[in-house]
């Protein structure tokens, strides 16, 4: 999203909404949501019988002011106030007995749609793949589950009231004036259609405006999420001013986008009010006359007054009510955008759980490219793994190790026929069946603002604080907890106890090894990890997981040396395999790294091979006159 | 999360994170509000351009109706010989229309018709001016408001983040600004709706003191309303604010550990607690909604009560001839914009309520005092530091925890290359942290160049020392951004030189728009080794003088290591350096190692004296490169020169030849 601050702003800033300039189509987006309005359906239709009831006594209150005018004005009559008072002041207390409870209902019929899309955004989310958290940041998720999410309530709350209203009040008072008089009230009402259909016409434009509102709050949402998660690299890089300057442009690109939208909504607004002011006039010049000539009384003029307030009244707000229209279309079309977008790994249907999986796994001819990737990260590995072993993956960094692991579980979706687990297609298992046989402990240490049994106890929060003690000892990081001034209770991530990288590394280390599976899957989890420590664990793993499956990725021999089998990969692809003792003798890259690892220098010729083989790949740089420019 | 485990957020108000605990609730709102009015300083000749043309236009709507009625029924259409005791004033208008009428030589009729449509759109259009200014004025208004909030987060320490959840913090930059934006334009609105308030007042009271004061009568009941609202209301919007927080937080982390999630099969359980804080918000919403309708509700029939009172009141005087039916009809109409003020009053409480508890936020994240001490007046670095560092007797201790350093004392030499090793937990990212004035020390403990690091501005010291930090961040953006962390002055060449040291440059022009490449957030398009190297080139294209490394190749295979240490050799001659790792190859080209180990200083010489020492290295080393023949363990110095001069080979034009030369020479 970033880009967009800087090279894309300054394009948009000028073009204006770039979508279609005008349609009622993106209306359409309101449909999506139709089933979480229609579970409250028949409160609805008691809120709209509430309205209606409200609107019919809003409108005899003019009525009885006119009554008591007629009354006073004409001496054959006798005077009546008192009951018209008491009428208006039955009206007051209908209001409250059923228009408090009315827009209550609707209100809360709001919030609880408001609920309902949270939960179900939240839910979708759950189960999304690396597809999706590439095209959405997270700050763009957060803002859609809050401000989009109000935009929706917004509408439910007042949008639809408003309308719903409009016609009751456009139900009610024509035929109320038409009883008194037919002329005046033709006259009156004759501007009308004007007012409703220009406003239709403006608000046909306004949809892009509240769309790029909506874009231009979720960039500020964003801006502001990576920036203060990333705050210690910018601290470190003293980077701040740069930073605030950076967030203004996106504040103000916001307000430019925001301030558009209203200013738009305040044309329409001038548009309908212009036009509804004629009314008025009609009605005193018309109407006076029309008392002159003694075709109407008195008291019709304050009644068609207060009707039309009633009626303008209604007009007035009907810019603002599609406004909220347009306002939720657009949130809702960021919504839905999220609720409907499919999980790109997801299980066949009626996948039932298999049982007794042997850990072995095997991967053949397996060739896989990332979305919007040019290469492929993999291609055609050829992997087999016997169940009780313990496997080593060494290679260059993005030679594709990480993504091997992540395709074993499904982390990203991998062809049918080129995993197997225990023999079992893995597109024939259910996904929580697989993942609860393989855990995968992933490179990036992460912990979450949560005391370290969770942490550590992290799929099953259930269990005794013994069976975590021994997971983070198996971790080497029980002497840590234990020193931690609330043990295993203690909060640790974001707003805890701030832990140090090898500690952090050995906790996620413990959640996976609590979790006892078949099939263990560690991604350079020792990478911050001393190498006595590193010693200790590994020793441990291999009395702890005898008869079970282990593979480790790894940059140091020393830990692939433990390994019964090991695989060396480049490039995407496998290029040594076998055990320890085959490899090193066998002479290529991994006697090489042997060799450099384990300081043995003197091996010249090994190690000039080793960056000879690397230097293929790099191309021929000059650092070295560029390095006395910058160094200087 | 963790209490949303063991404590459901249903049963527990008061379980909050840090920060949002911190919330003293005693806010005082007049004077709350009187401080967002200062944000407010640049814009306010748009804001009182918009208060001035807001009058204009209230003046308009008081005279609209006198036209129609003084001067179209009275004057025009039904001249009627002076029965009342009462004439509504005019205001000129009678005189204007005729003076109109005289300019156009037309009848009355139609000059007064002419003088309504030029008062109509002469309010229209003083409305469209009035609501744009408005408009302009309360989103900048806010826009300054959240770019200071932004710029008062964005400095505080480290130790604010140690406790405070982003979640929570960003919800006070978007959504709690978001909520000020009601309350300044109704703030406005309220004032300028007093202006036919008084005139009609006037009017009112000249026309019938009794009347006047019967509607009046209500004020009590609106002012009674609003005390008790306010008493009610507050905290429900406090806990609303707070669920709010709570919900983008825990999304927050939930998205940021969502790989995490999935792997330990925890969505069931995640959607659980998320739908709990969820079903925490709706009920305060709806405790909410239940009293703010009713309060809505008396607001609005406020203008019916006062019609009633007036029409029961009013007729009995007519009856008794103390007034005439003008003035009751008028009365009638005109009782409308008299309450239209004071319900407006209840409905702006309204929005203060709301958004005080937005606004109470706000104040507290910028007035919260955990700064990272700086120097009044700091001292002036020389053009280049020496690079001198010394830390004496330091000791620390993290807000929650125990002692990470104890004693340490240490001295680096300008241009020396310190190596720290020890087991993880150790302190060593302390001791970087300290040095890069990430935390508050005492003075005169830590020193570059001589000088107290206490004396120098965090900013000044910051851009001198380059950390490699372990948890370092990759921002979605390209990577020229990444590299360049959007500095200016920071040339593309710079960029793509530092990518080159590190040998990122390589995999860097296989990305499909290569420096340009949008790298997702968090790097999560790149491997965790691709990052590193990111990170290691961001440090080194700013060119510190002192350059720490804090684990910065742990995720890096050990050929590319190889690679970047040559690389590396030139930059950091005659450069003080740091580094910290737990591979001892990765430390070789070190003039000293420093042992540490639970926060002391255990060992601290070259290679060869630690190596007879026999103690923590000596372990170390005999662990790491157990396969080595035990008499050639180490390389002497000669070799260790040797070496560096052979590798020189990376900074040749012509590689080939140079290794080839190197593999002859065996």
């Amino acid at each position: 999203m970033r880009h967009t601050y800087s090279g894309g702003m300054r394009a948009r800033y000028q073009s204006g909404p770039r979508r279609e300039r005008s349609s009622f189509k993106h209306l359409g987006h309101l449909r999506n949501l139709v089933p979480y309005l229609k579970r409250y359906g028949w409160l609805f239709a008691l809120a709209i019988v509430g309205l209606v009831v409200h609107r019919i006594g809003l409108a005899f209150v003019p009525d009885f002011t006119g009554t008591v005018i007629d009354s006073l004005a004409d001496p054959n009559i006798p005077p009546n106030y008192f009951w018209p008072a008491m009428g208006i002041f039955a009206v007051v207390v209908v209001q409250f007995i059923i228009f408090v409870p009315v827009r209550r209902l609707l209100r809360r019929i709001a919030i609880s749609v408001t609920y309902d899309l949270r939960k179900r955004l939240f839910n979708n989310i759950q189960y999304q793949g690396p597809a999706f958290f590439n095209k959405y940041n997270t700050g763009d998720l957060m803002s859609r589950a809050v401000n989009d999410v109000s935009q929706v309530r917004m509408f439910v709350s007042f949008g639809l009231v408003q309308i719903t209203t409009f016609l009751i009040t456009l139900a009610i008072v024509p035929p109320m004036m038409f009883r008194y008089s037919t002329g005046l009230a033709l006259a009156t009402l004759l501007p009308l259609p004007f007012v409703v259909i220009t406003g239709f016409i403006i608000t046909r434009k306004i949809y892009p405006y509240f769309m790029e509102r909506q874009e231009a709050m979720a960039q500020v949402t964003s801006f502001t999420q990576e920036n203060l998660t990333g705050i210690r690299t910018i601290q470190a890089m003293a980077q701040e001013s740069q930073e605030i300057k950076r967030f203004r442009q996106t504040a103000t690109h916001y307000t430019k986008k925001a301030y558009r939208a209203s200013r738009f909504l305040a044309y329409m607004h001038l548009t309908m009010t212009t036009l509804t002011a004629i009314s008025p006039l009609i009605v005193l010049s018309f109407g006076s006359y029309l008392v002159l000539q003694g075709h109407i009384d008195v008291g019709t003029l304050p009644r068609f007054l207060g009707w039309l307030l009633l009626l303008a009244g209604s007009v007035a707000h009907i810019g603002w009510a599609l406004s909220l229209f347009f306002s939720a279309a657009a949130g809702s079309e960021r919504i839905f955008q999220i609720i409907s977008h499919q999980p790109e790994v997801q299980d066949k249907a009626n996948l039932a759980t298999k049982g007794d999986l042997k850990p072995s796994i095997e991967i053949k001819g397996l060739s896989y490219t990332y979305p919007e990737a040019t290469e492929p990260a993999i291609k055609d590995i050829e992997v087999h793994i016997k169940a009780g072993h313990t496997v080593a993956f060494l290679g260059r960094m993005a030679s594709g190790k990480s993504t091997i692991l992540k395709a074993v579980v499904r982390l990203v979706d991998t062809p049918r026929n080129t995993i197997f687990v225990g023999g079992q297609d893995i597109c024939d298992l259910p996904i929580q069946q697989l993942r609860q046989e393989i855990a995968l402990v992933p490179q990036y240490a992460f912990l979450f603002s949560a005391s370290v049994k969770e942490n550590v106890s992290y799929d099953d929060t259930t269990r005794e604080d013994e069976v975590v003690w021994d997971a983070t000892e198996a971790a080497s990081m029980e002497e840590t907890v234990a020193d931690l001034a609330e043990g295993l209770r203690t909060v640790v991530g974001e707003r805890g106890v701030t832990l140090s990288g090898g500690q952090k590394q050995r906790s996620t280390l413990a959640r996976g090894l609590i979790r006892d599976s078949n099939v263990l899957l560690l991604d350079d989890v020792f990478s911050s990890v001393d190498t006595e420590t590193e010693e200790r664990i590994i020793r441990g793993l291999n009395r702890l997981r005898a008869d079970k499956t282990t593979i480790l990725i790894s940059h140091r021999v020393s830990t692939a040396r433990h390994a019964d089998y090991i695989y060396v990969f480049d490039d995407g692809k496998v290029i040594e395999s076998g055990t320890h003792g085959e490899l090193v003798t066998r002479g290529g890259h991994y006697a090489d790294l042997e060799a450099v690892q384990s300081n043995q220098d003197r091996d010249q010729s090994r190690r000039a091979r080793l960056i000879r083989k690397l230097q293929e790949v790099v191309q021929p740089t000059q650092v070295d006159s560029e390095q006395q420019k910058y160094a200087g | 999360m963790a209490e949303a485990s063991t404590q459901h957020p249903d049963r527990a108000d008061s379980k909050y994170s840090a920060f949002d605990q911190h919330l003293t609730h005693r806010a005082v709102n007049v004077r709350m509000f009187a401080r967002l009015l200062r944000w407010t300083k640049p814009y306010r000749l748009t804001l009182g351009a918009s208060f001035v043309l807001l009058v204009v236009g209230a003046l308009i709507a008081v005279a609209i109706p006198l036209l129609l009625g003084r001067v179209i029924v009275d004057e025009i259409l039904a001249p009627q010989p002076e029965v009342s005791q009462y004439v509504l004033p005019d205001f000129g208008l009678i005189a204007i229309t005729h003076w109109l009428a005289n300019l156009l030589n037309s009848d009355l009729l139609l000059a007064a018709i002419i003088l309504y449509v030029g008062m109509v759109l002469t309010q229209s259009f003083t409305n469209l001016a009035q609501s744009l200014t408005l408009t302009s004025g309360a989103l900048k208004t806010l826009r300054d408001l959240r770019v200071d909030l932004f710029a008062s987060l964005e400095r505080k320490p480290s130790s604010f983040y140690d406790h405070v959840a982003v979640g929570r913090v960003m919800t006070r930059v978007t959504n709690d600004i978001e909520n000020l934006y009601n309350l300044i334009t109704s703030f406005i609105q309220i004032v300028a709706d007093f202006v036919p308030f008084f005139i009609i007042i006037w009017v009112m009271f000249d026309m019938s003191v009794d009347l006047t004061l019967v509607g009046l009568g209500i004020i009590p009941i609106a002012v009674v309303a609003t005390v008790i609202f306010r008493l009610i209301i507050t905290k429900f919007f406090r806990l609303i604010r707070d669920s709010v927080s709570s919900l983008n937080q825990y999304l927050q982390e939930d998205l940021m550990g969502i790989e995490v999630v999935q792997l330990s099969g925890r969505q069931e359980q995640n959607i659980e607690e998320y739908t709990a804080y969820n079903r925490e918000n709706r009920k305060h919403e709806f405790s909410a909604i239940d009293y703010e309708v009713l309060f809505e509700n008396l607001n609005t029939s406020l203008p019916s009560i006062a019609t009633a009172l007036i029409i029961w009141y009013g007729g009995g005087e007519v009856v008794q001839g103390s007034i005439s039916i003008g003035v009751l009809f008028t009365f009638t109409y005109f009782v409308n914009m008299l309450i239209t003020p004071i319900s407006g009053v209840g409905q702006f409480f309204n929005t203060l309520f709301r958004s005080m508890a937005s606004g109470e936020r706000i104040f507290q994240a910028l007035d919260w005092e955990e700064q990272l001490h700086e120097p009044e007046h700091p001292v002036e670095l020389p053009e280049r530091l020496r690079g001198e560092v010394q830390f004496r007797n330091v000791n620390f201790t993290y807000k929650k925890g125990n002692k990470v350093l104890d004693d340490v004392s240490f001295h680096i030499k300008p241009g020396e290359k310190l190596a720290i090793v020890g087991p993880t937990g150790s302190g060593k990212s302390t001791i970087i942290r300290l040095l890069a004035r990430f935390y508050d020390i005492e003075d005169d403990t830590v020193f570059v160049d001589g000088i107290d690091v206490n004396s120098i501005s965090s900013k000044d010291l910051r851009q001198r020392i380059g950390v490699v930090l372990q948890d370092f961040h990759i921002f979605s953006g390209t990577v020229y951004d990444n590299i360049s962390l959007n500095n200016p002055d920071i040339s593309k060449e710079r960029v793509e030189w530092a990518a080159r040291v590190v040998n990122a440059d390589q995999y860097i022009h296989k990305l499909p728009n290569g420096y340009d490449t949008e790298l997702a957030e968090r790097g999560h398009n790149l491997s965790q080794g691709q990052q590193q190297l990111l990170a290691f080139a961001r440090v080194l294209a700013a060119n510190p003088e002192i350059l720490v490394l804090d684990e910065a190749t742990s995720s890096i295979d050990t050929g590319t290591e190889l690679i970047i240490q040559d690389g590396l050799k030139k930059l950091t001659e005659g450069r003080t350096s740091i580094i910290i790792a737990h591979r001892l190859q990765t430390i070789q080209e070190c003039d000293r190692i420093l042992v540490l180990h639970r926060g002391r200083v255990c060992e601290i010489g070259t290679h060869e004296e630690l190596i007879a020492q026999k103690g923590i290295y000596f372990t170390l080393h005999e662990l790491q490169f157990q396969d080595v023949d035990k008499a050639d363990a180490f390389a002497t110095p000669e070799d260790l020169k040797q070496r560096s001069d052979r590798s020189r080979w990376l900074h040749q034009d012509d590689t080939d030849d140079l290794i080839g030369g190197l593999s002859g020479r065996d």
